[in-house]
């Protein structure tokens, strides 16, 4: 029992770990690098079939016609799989990203940037 | 797992072990969950047993570590693949040629060496990126502009060693041929430096290209003769100015009129990257589209009936817009040239003035500037053509595979082109969507690309019929002397085959050097149709 009792607090606890490891500030720099050129909120008017929005979050503004924010850095719902998913295994026309690229240290500052918001 | 061909477990391991010590355990791939990271996200064989999946990944920091990579390759039989940053996505993506081979991802190979403001060139590694080596030289205020492809996610050296291009001036918007400088790893280990690079203290790596004896730079694209670790690149001095404007011919015939006008500035090196349009083409995603379809619905239409639905759009039926790049004095003065020659030789030509900036432009600026491209900024807005967009909102696919076919550079061309696709689109039992407006890509600027792209899946039954299209194009097109010059791995072998000149002596040439410089066949087999001799067999 007693050691059960360990292994909850230690799940438990590690559960929290990437939470309070990963760094908000160096997610959103990786964000801004690696993301933010199709998933960013800035783009020009005159981008052909965007609606002057950028693929990502143009793509996802027609997917979710309002029900959801396009742009990912205003979204509240979105979990670490959701992210880790798409982000390794890619979706539609957005490629798969290698951990030479993005590592895993710093998906989980991604995940950490993007879900800093989420509701409980 | 998958292992290379012809290689046993043992064997494998040894190697992985070797590689491990080479470059550290963490940059080794060999689990399932990492190799998939390699896989091709446009493959046109996803999920298929033809899918070009890797058997283990090693990425490398240092030249050197791509030296005992080489070595231990060699030892082990074991097949390599190099890529820069992987991002070669509709020709392969970050997957190997050959299923099972060991992808040597170069991305940690990220330095850029020298950037030399005024002697306009860089000397960059693999794993940089457009957006790495712009950053840096806006970071220092650096007076040079990059010539960026679409996307501009890729690296200088892996777009030019594929033979990509960009949009600006002809001189830069051809990246291999504005390459100055490589340094190689060899099938076997050793390192070469081209051109000036091969004298010992010279100080003109970058600034001539050939040095003495015979240039083998060339080998060195979309081939399998070595790892390309450094590469120069000569820059475009950034313009005082850029000056966009629009000409506009009415009738369909002028096209021919209209190529030869834009042709002498591009040939005078006055205009950046031609963009064609069809107004009255376009017109038939509108109100027009009736019109269209009754042009189109007995197969291809003869030009007077094309003439006359121009008539009936009350729309040009080609425009053109040109880019200039200079001083304020001289880009005005052009365009200025541009307009008098066209309304010389196209009656009712038509002439609106574009956007004038004066460069660089501010950084606060970029995010909202369009055409990022024709101004050196690298971007990714162009995914919006093929990402779920309003004209596709419920089915967009998971990538495209692009079949573009080099033409001459004349109007009868690219109308002879458009019939043989349209008709070959319909063979293959796709609507015919080649029209007689579609207009030419100009990205080289002494021949026209035409050709087509089809949608790619991880669906494979919707690949077949992907497969099936490009195939059919392909072998019609080569019908007529008209081939790719880039495509999907999965069509290389097929590709090269169009290359037959004399029974296919530069391929044959091509294998004899393989032999000669890769003895073990470690290098990349079969790309771009070269296979080691061992697995000749393999050709398609």
């Amino acid at each position: 029992m007693r050691q059960m009792l360990f292994l909850l607090v230690v799940v438990g606890f590690s559960n929290c770990v990437p939470a309070q490891t990963a760094s908000v500030t160096n997610g959103k720099a990786v964000f801004d690098k690696w993301c933010a050129p199709c998933h960013g909120a800035v783009a020009p008017k005159n981008v052909m079939f965007g609606n002057g929005a950028l693929a990502g979050t143009s793509a996802l503004a027609v997917k979710y016609k309002g029900r959801l924010p396009a742009v990912l850095e205003q979204r509240t719902d979105l979990t670490s799989a959701q992210i880790k998913t798409v982000v390794r295994g890619g979706l539609y026309g957005m490629p798969i990203t290698r951990k030479t690229e993005v590592s895993d240290a710093e998906l989980e500052d991604v995940v950490a940037y993007l879900t800093r918001n989420r509701k409980k | 797992m998958v292992l290379p061909p012809n290689v046993s477990e043992a064997d494998f391991n040894a190697a992985l072990g070797e590689f491990r010590s080479a470059v550290g355990a963490s940059w080794v791939f060999s689990s399932d969950e990492d190799v998939a990271l390699y896989r091709d996200s446009y493959s046109i064989n996803w999920g298929e047993p033809e899918e070009r999946v890797a058997s283990a990944a090693v990425a490398p920091a240092r030249v050197e570590e791509v030296q005992q990579i080489v070595r231990t390759a060699n030892r082990y039989r074991i097949p390599l693949y190099p890529i820069s940053t992987g991002r070669n996505l509709t020709y392969g993506g970050s997957a190997p040629t050959m299923r099972g081979s060991v992808v040597v991802d170069l991305k940690r190979m990220n330095r850029i060496l020298e950037v030399d403001e005024k002697r306009a060139f860089a000397l960059v590694e693999p794993g940089v990126s457009y957006f790495d080596l712009y950053h840096y030289i806006r970071e220092r205020d650096l007076k040079l502009m990059l010539d960026v492809p679409d996307p501009g996610w890729g690296s200088p050296m892996g777009n030019s060693l594929d033979h990509g291009a960009g949009y600006t001036l002809a001189a830069f918007r051809d990246h291999f041929g504005a390459h100055c400088g490589m340094e190689v790893v060899t099938p076997e280990g050793d390192v070469i430096r081209t051109g000036m690079g091969a004298v010992p203290n010279a100080e003109s790596w970058q600034d001539f290209r050939y040095g003495a004896g015979p240039n083998v730079d060339g080998l060195f694209a979309q081939s399998n003769f070595g790892i390309v670790t450094k590469m120069g690149f000569w820059l475009m001095p950034m313009p005082e100015a850029f000056l966009s404007g629009t000409i506009t011919a009415p009738r369909f015939r002028d096209l021919d009129a209209l190529v030869q006008e834009v042709s002498y500035l591009e040939d005078l090196g006055l205009t950046g990257m031609p963009q064609y349009g069809s107004p009255a083409g376009q017109s038939a995603f509108g109100p027009g589209a009736g019109a269209m379809a009754s042009l189109m619905q007995n197969g291809w239409p003869s030009a007077e009936a094309v003439e006359n639905f121009v008539t009936a759009q009350k729309r040009p039926a080609w425009s053109v817009q040109l880019y200039f790049y200079g001083p304020e004095e001289t880009v005005r003065a052009t365009w200025q040239a541009a307009r008098r020659r066209v309304g010389k030789a196209i009656a009712g030509a038509a002439f609106q003035d574009g956007e004038f900036l004066t460069l660089p432009i501010p950084k606060e600026k970029e995010p909202t500037q369009p055409d990022k491209p024709r101004l050196g900024i690298p971007s990714l807005e162009v995914f919006n053509m093929v990402a779920r967009n309003p004209q596709n909102a419920n089915d967009p696919s998971d990538g495209h595979a692009d079949l573009f076919i080099t033409i001459p550079r004349k109007a009868s061309a690219l109308w002879e082109s458009s019939r043989v696709l349209f008709e070959a689109q319909r063979e293959a039992g796709m609507p015919g969507r080649q029209s007689p407006f579609a207009t030419p890509f100009t990205y080289y600027s002494r021949c026209f690309w035409t050709g087509t792209t089809v949608p790619t899946w991880r669906d494979p039954v919707k690949n077949a019929r992907s497969r099936a299209l490009f195939q059919i194009v392909m072998d019609r097109c080569a019908e007529h002397g008209w081939v790719s010059y880039r495509t999907n791995p999965a069509f290389q072998d097929l590709l090269i085959g169009k290359y037959s000149f004399n029974n296919n002596s530069l391929l044959r040439f091509q294998e004899k050097l393989k032999d000669s410089i890769d003895p073990n066949g470690i290098m990349s087999p079969g790309r771009y149709g070269i296979w080691p001799a061992s697995m000749r067999k393999n050709r398609a």
